[in-house]
């Protein structure tokens, strides 16, 4: 057990000071400003809960809030599965793992506004990679909204799948070889060796993958819009490009209560999470 | 079957990366002395005469190392006090340190520019360095937490025993002893910070760009494409040293602490 010991506090000291500059004070002003229209930086009115119940009643609000669950939902559902899988994967190859981790780690050093790049370059119709034989196939990434979908998830899952992979890979070959040949012997299934030998192993891996994904990708801006600015027909239009729109149009009130509230719904889902996770643990 | 997973794999991570490289050794834009299509080195030719983007590089390897030695300076005695002590608040720090780390960047971009903007810090690598520092030092507290709790503490009494203070305890005893582990959270702040684009474009208004805004910078009514590619596969390269040289610690991971 450790021992109590408040002397730690100085050691913790540091961390504290540079997250409440870069974090809390930025934090505390952004609530602030989301309760006040503002012009110019010395031309400020106190417009009190106005923007709030205005952004909660609007249906576009609504609906970019509906876009942007289902994309976090459809990401993790594809993402956590496909990175446990390609985990037990690597973990059949010994020591050649390492060579699919470096490979899956590789588009998670691509910059971030490079990736629709990539993506746009492979699928061009005329040059690129796969572009041709998609075209036959009808796939229409600019007008047809569902196939804008599919370019999105899939991008998304090619930049992010490292991670699920690297975390998830990284909790499994710690189980000890004696709980898997007692397994055996007891004629378990490979599944029943996986949900009640492997899994409970890498739960707490999992979980700040779950957090991770969930609000890079309810927070997806750059990737999003550089495939098709939200469209066609508002079908990709997630909560972060509203928010671009009202810092471009210098509506900076708004858009700082707009914040607010995106913090308010990520802060709920964390705290969820956390309590869910300690009600297990204890 | 598992070889065709891999194998499938593999297809899948490897196209738009080999479909990247091609583009970068292609003449996409005609000009007087080359046509259109031709393969070639003049795209990395042109990137390297260009003064913007050499100054690119370096900004972004500057703010990059000092972000990276920030959070493992300051991500190193905080990993130490939560793996050894219990103490008033310890939980709550951990919780405070994960809601950071998933705060959304584009909610604190405002006044994260109007704060640096009056302490001169806009259009500067070390502004950068520390906005990052936001979502890489809990990362860093994770990382190291978890190698630092791997080391029995008999370890820490054994050099107090023997006459070291703290100090010199965590330079010449702790540090080598985790290095895996410093390198590891090294890895993932780099992964975070060399490629985020949200701070990296509020904060550099008219100079001091790093790569990912430079490479931005590029795309205009005629974009050289292949010059565009070929500033991005050079940016890739100290990422995929990066990977190289932690390969065999990369498994270790940092898991949720709250």
């Amino acid at each position: 057990m450790r021992p109590h010991d408040n002397r730690a506090w100085f050691l913790i000291l540091p961390a504290l000071t540079l997250l409440g500059l870069v974090g809390a004070l930025p934090l505390l002003a952004v609530i602030n400003y989301g309760f006040h229209d503002i012009f110019t930086l010395s031309d400020v009115f106190w417009v009190g809960p106005q923007w709030f119940a205005d952004i909660l009643q609007s249906d576009r609000f609504l609906a970019s809030l509906g876009r942007s669950l289902l994309f976090s939902i459809l990401a993790l559902g594809i993402q956590v599965p496909l990175g446990i899988g390609v985990a037990l994967l690597l973990l059949t190859y010994g020591r050649r793992a390492v060579w699919g981790l470096m490979l899956v780690a590789l588009p998670l050093v691509v910059p971030w506004n490079m990736i629709p790049m990539f993506w746009l370059g492979l699928i061009q119709p005329e040059t690129g990679l796969l572009g041709p034989s998609l075209a036959t196939v009808g796939f229409d990434w600019k007008f047809t909204g569902w196939h804008t979908w599919v370019l999105i998830l899939v991008m998304d899952t090619w930049h992010w799948l490292g991670l699920v992979v690297v975390l998830a890979y990284a909790g499994l070959p710690a189980i000890p070889p004696a709980y898997l040949q007692a397994a055996a012997i007891d004629g378990a299934s490979r599944w029943a060796v996986f949900r009640f030998i492997q899994l409970p192993r890498i739960t707490g891996a999992l979980a700040i993958v779950f957090l991770l994904r969930f609000v890079d990708s309810f927070m997806i801006y750059t990737e999003a819009f550089a495939i098709n600015a939200g469209g066609p027909n508002d079908a990709t239009r997630f909560l972060t490009l509203e928010l671009g729109e009202e810092i471009k149009g210098f509506s900076y009130g708004q858009a700082a209560a707009r914040a607010t509230l995106y913090f308010l719904i990520v802060l709920a889902v964390v705290w969820a999470f956390v309590a869910a996770t300690r009600e297990r643990e204890t | 079957m598992r070889h065709l997973g891999i194998l499938a794999l593999a297809g899948f991570i490897l196209l738009p990366l080999v479909q990247a490289v091609i583009l970068s050794f292609t003449a996409t834009l005609p000009t007087d002395r080359v046509a259109e299509g031709t393969i070639g080195l003049m795209n990395y030719r042109s990137v390297l005469a260009a003064p913007e983007l050499k100054a690119a590089m370096v900004n972004s390897l500057i703010y990059v190392v000092l972000n990276v030695g920030l959070c493992i300076g300051i991500g190193l005695p905080a990993a130490y006090a939560l793996a050894r002590y219990r103490f008033a608040g310890d939980r709550h720090f951990l919780l405070m340190i994960l809601v950071f780390r998933v705060t959304p960047p584009v909610v604190l971009s405002l006044p994260i520019f109007i704060l640096f903007s009056q302490f001169g810090l806009v259009n500067s690598p070390v502004g950068i360095a520390l906005v990052h520092c936001l979502f890489n030092l809990p990362v860093a507290i994770w990382v190291l937490e978890s190698f630092i709790r791997a080391v029995p503490r008999e370890f820490d009494e054994t050099a107090f025993l023997d006459g070291h203070t703290g100090a010199s305890f965590f330079f010449r005893h702790l540090i080598p002893q985790i290095a895996p582990g410093i390198g590891v959270a090294a890895f993932f702040c780099f992964i975070f910070s060399w490629v985020e684009v949200v701070f990296a474009r509020i904060l550099t208004v008219t100079g001091g760009k790093p790569v990912t805004m430079a490479i931005q910078a590029m795309f205009s009514f005629q974009t050289d494409i292949g010059m565009v590619m070929a500033m991005t596969c050079l940016s890739l390269v100290p990422g995929v040293a990066m990977i190289w040289f932690v390969r065999n610690h990369l498994a270790r991971g940092f898991t949720l602490r709250a």
